[in-house]
């Protein structure tokens, strides 16, 4: 927090937001041909892809096939264009694994394998351009890729990352405001019932500002997937007035 | 060899040690020679006119003529004809595979149960555990398990029922608890009631009537590894008195 | 190599007794195990011992140009080694998943959490810095590497001691511990991660998973605190869906075991610096005799740590218990195991043999009869609830000694003998 002013005394931040504001969403489904579902998205500046390919037979190693449910795998990666210096290694390394193993997980817990036993669904992500909030923009996105290709989920899921500055939550961060060594909380959430899907908190919070974080971030996710039902709902009278009657 | 032999029960052999006929000192004429047999048992091992010990442990003898060596491992290796508790990893086709421990899955015919025809087939899932016999256990070939015995029955083996807790211990425990009139056993049956399946891959199997008596005798089975006989008689009698 | 598949009934029984709050080593839902740390003669190696799950850890360090966009700071890497002497299910070599989740939580947990001073660990700006390295290894895997792994590395860190630098102008002279004595980092706070396990889609909770129940669970919560109640880190993995109101009970509980890990973890170093400065043996050398070193070793001295777990909870201080323990059944064997040694456990086992020992001493004398039925009584309003859930079996008479009763020890030849009647009846097969 040293330098920058993350937010003004008149309840401003640096991209001229209040604290609970989230970014501007925009989203579009089904922009590729080849793939099952997919879907982009722009949450302020911070722009993916998701490409959802399944469920179908279990590819590589056969022993990993669950004989009751659908194996879940992803990737995420990020554009080598995607942050201001060239990225050197766009996957595979730590971070990009790590990732990887929270869509995975995030996403096993909301789709429906067990309708689909023994076969994989593969949800590849990929970031265009980076500014703050990579996680939560990849399941946003990749929960409009999975609606897309037609798979049952239990709810949407929403991911927002929320911050905490001068006793206030901000909601939404970007990358500025994720690199001041703020505490800042991901959480991927089912609004409806509005249970937890991943939660995941870096650098020091008091225990006691914790509540105040978590709630912050839920009613984030429960605004984040207004928006996306939204989009849904657009897309498909768009895909059925081509269908026709 | 069968006096010297029958010198060396209870005392500690290394594979090494061997035991060669020695001929008498004296030989009568008259007198009729008996024929020495002598059977050897697992850790004993019979090269031209010696006998080797081929694992370490204890020797041990069963009347009249019967020698082995008691070792100690965790690791089972599967034998031919010895009952074990297996987990079912896969269902396919006509055969189970069957998980018991060894390098190797074993498999598990359809048709080796009970009562089973092509029409009528054996309930069972995968993850479920049988108790069953080898019948095919050789370095050179895939282990083969079957449930039921020469004459067609059962026997007490098949496929389990729910319930109750699988846990591990060392092999020499189990065939203490297998042997005949084994002090182990007969304190266990003082406690309380419950069904016990030992399986000769290392795997017990324990039902009690509540969760709680069935975590007790897993964990005083556990322990009972390293306990002297007179260790585990107190530790039982505790046990049984405070368990209630 | 493949680890030995889940039986269907494991798996229920398992969750059985996770429903009827009963764990497989009988410890509470909120227990640990017990914990146990020593260093080796270097400093910065430290093992830990969480129950059977072992682990070492050693940090080292060496002068190294700094990274370009952070000049005067130090570097810190850690390095999580799944070595397959852990457990059947790891391989050498390649990266899994486990490994790559233990390795981001350890970092996240150690180094976003700022609790060492970076700053302080540079020499020259811009052009040397200490990078310090901690590598920590499993060397048995028994449940909970990600505690015992942030245990590990925070204690090992706290015990090095880095070589002092001395700079002349422009030259840099790095002393050998002989000539100066090295020095400690600079650490701010220890944070501490606590693992609680979910099962039956968040219903029930433990903390401190051991190996099978691990197997088990649906999903894993990490809480990584310090002791001032700040939250270093939280991380959630598995398919699991939560509620905040069970995150923020398990933040709750988090804080009360990292003050109690804490204290161990500020006394094991305690000691190691006595042990050190009186000149007596320490290290490795020091744990051999006493057989530390080996594994599955179990003491006969109840170092109660979790008694140390029990003091938040229980009303009545279950402390005074070991003492009383009759030492014949701890008999210095080595490689003995005990039925729940040195745990405090739920079976209400311990309890009840206390009480039937004490019945033998007091038959005799009245005046210690009535000191030791108070105790008793204390200890049977406290284990009462342990001995009403054994008793649910109807198959047989239960008799449960009641704490009224004063004189128990014609009561007890009672029960016994009803007992050996019960036991008849019983029926049990072996295959």
């Amino acid at each position: 927090m040293a330098g920058l002013e993350l937010l003004s005394d008149q309840g401003y931040r640096i991209d001229g937001r209040k604290a609970t504001e989230l970014r501007k969403v925009q989203a579009r489904m089904g922009v590729f041909a080849q793939a099952d579902g997919s879907a982009y998205l722009e949450q302020g500046n911070t722009k993916a892809l998701a490409v959802v390919y399944g469920p179908h037979e279990m590819r590589g190693s056969r022993s990993r096939t669950l004989h009751d449910r659908a194996v879940i795998n992803c990737q995420y990666s990020m554009a080598t264009f995607s942050t201001a210096e060239r990225k050197r290694r766009p996957h595979g390394d730590r971070k990009s694994t790590e990732m990887s193993l929270h869509l995975k997980q995030t996403f096993e817990a909301a789709v429906m394998t067990q309708l689909y036993p023994r076969s994989q669904i593969d949800i590849y992500v990929k970031i265009l351009q980076s500014d703050g909030g990579n996680y939560s923009v990849c399941v946003n996105a990749a929960t409009l890729a999975v609606i897309d290709a037609g798979i049952p989920m239990r709810d949407y899921v929403c991911a927002c990352t929320v911050g905490f500055v001068d006793e206030t939550p901000l909601a939404d961060l970007c990358y500025a405001e994720e690199g001041g060594g703020v505490s800042s909380l991901a959480l991927a959430l089912l609004p409806r019932g509005g249970q937890i899907a991943l939660l995941q908190m870096d650098a020091r919070l008091h225990q006691d500002h914790l509540e105040t974080l978590m709630e912050a971030a839920m009613t984030a996710c429960k605004g984040v997937s207004k928006v996306l039902d939204e989009v849904v709902r657009q897309h498909l009278q768009e895909v059925s007035v081509l269908t026709g009657e | 060899m069968f006096s010297c032999l029958k010198h060396k029960v209870g005392e500690v052999l290394l594979p090494g040690d061997e035991f060669s006929f020695q001929p008498e000192d004296t030989i009568s004429l008259t007198d009729t020679v008996k024929p020495e047999k002598v059977i050897c048992g697992p850790g004993l091992r019979r090269s031209g006119d010696r006998l080797l010990v081929s694992k370490s442990g204890v020797l041990r003898t069963k009347q009249p003529n019967m020698f082995w060596v008691d070792s100690q491992q965790k690791r089972y290796v599967p034998a031919k004809g010895e009952t074990v508790i297996g987990i079912v990893t896969v269902k396919s086709g006509d055969v189970f595979k069957v998980d018991c421990g060894g390098s190797e899955q074993a498999s598990l015919s359809y048709l080796a149960f009970e009562g089973a025809t092509k029409r009528n087939r054996p309930n069972v899932q995968v993850g479920d555990l049988v108790f069953s016999q080898f019948v095919i256990a050789n370095k050179d070939m895939e282990p083969e398990l079957v449930c039921v015995d020469s004459s067609g029955r059962a026997n007490g083996m098949g496929v389990f029922g729910g319930g109750g807790l699988l846990f591990r211990v060392s092999l020499g425990l189990i065939r203490r608890l297998l042997a005949p009139q084994s002090p182990l056993r007969a304190e266990l049956q003082q406690l309380f009631p419950h069904e016990l399946v030992i399986g000769m891959n290392g795997r017990l199997w324990v039902k009690a009537s509540s969760v709680q008596q069935t975590l007790i005798i897993a964990n005083l089975l556990e322990s009972c590894e390293n306990m002297t006989a007179e260790q585990r008689r107190q530790l039982f009698r505790r046990a049984a008195q405070g368990a209630l | 190599m493949k680890d030995t598949p889940l039986a269907n009934c494991e798996r229920d029984f398992l969750l059985k007794a996770i429903e009827e709050k009963k764990r497989l080593d009988g410890r509470q839902t909120y227990d640990y195990r017990k914990i146990k740390i020593t260093f080796g003669t270097d400093y910065g190696c430290c093992f830990v011992d969480l129950g059977k799950t072992r682990v070492m850890a050693q940090v080292s360090c060496e002068i190294v140009t700094p990274k370009e966009n952070r000049p005067n700071e130090g570097i810190m890497f850690f390095n999580i080694e799944l070595s397959p002497m852990a457990s059947p299910a790891f391989e050498q070599g390649r990266q899994s998943e486990l490994s790559v989740n233990l390795n981001r939580q350890l970092e996240r947990c150690l180094r976003n959490s700022k609790c060492i001073d970076t700053e302080s660990l540079c020499v020259v700006s811009g052009e040397k810095v200490w990078q310090i390295r901690v590598d920590i290894h499993m060397l048995n895997h028994d449940g909970n590497l990600m505690d015992a792994a942030s245990i590990a590395a925070i204690t090992a860190l706290y015990h090095f001691k880095r070589p002092d630098v001395g700079i002349q102008g422009e030259e840099v002279t790095v002393y050998p511990p002989e000539e100066r004595d090295p020095i400690p980092l600079s650490i701010y706070h220890m944070p501490i991660s606590v693992s609680f396990s979910f099962f039956q889609q968040g219903t029930y909770l433990l903390v401190d998973p051991c190996e099978r129940e691990e197997r088990v669970m649906d999903g894993l919560l990490m809480i990584a605190m310090n002791k001032h109640r700040e939250i270093c880190s939280i991380q959630s993995s598995g398919g699991i869906m939560l509620l905040k109101e069970q995150v923020m009970r398990c933040s709750k509980i988090a804080s009360v075991k990292v003050s109690e890990i804490t204290e161990l973890i500020t006394k094991a170093l305690e000691n190691d610096k006595k042990a050190r400065k009186a000149g007596g043996r320490f290290g490795f050398a020091e744990s051999m005799p006493q057989e530390r070193i080996t594994a599955l070793k179990k003491d006969e001295t109840p170092v109660e740590m979790t008694d140390v777990t029990e003091t938040a909870y229980d009303i009545v201080q279950k402390a005074e218990a070991p003492p009383q323990t009759v030492p014949s059944p701890v008999l210095p064997v080595p490689g003995m195991g005990q039925v729940g040694l040195g745990l405090q456990n739920s079976w209400g086992l311990e309890d009840d043999e206390e009480e039937e020992e004490e019945d033998d001493d007091s038959v005799e004398e009245q005046e210690e009869k009535v000191t030791k039925m108070e105790v008793e009584q204390h200890r049977k309003e406290q284990s009462s609830g342990d001995v009403v859930e054994i008793s649910d079996s109807e198959e047989e008479e239960v008799i449960i000694l009641q704490p009224e009763i004063p004189n128990r020890g014609p009561k007890n030849a009672g029960s016994s003998s009803d007992q050996k009647g019960a036991a008849k009846s019983k029926k049990r097969q072996t295959k």
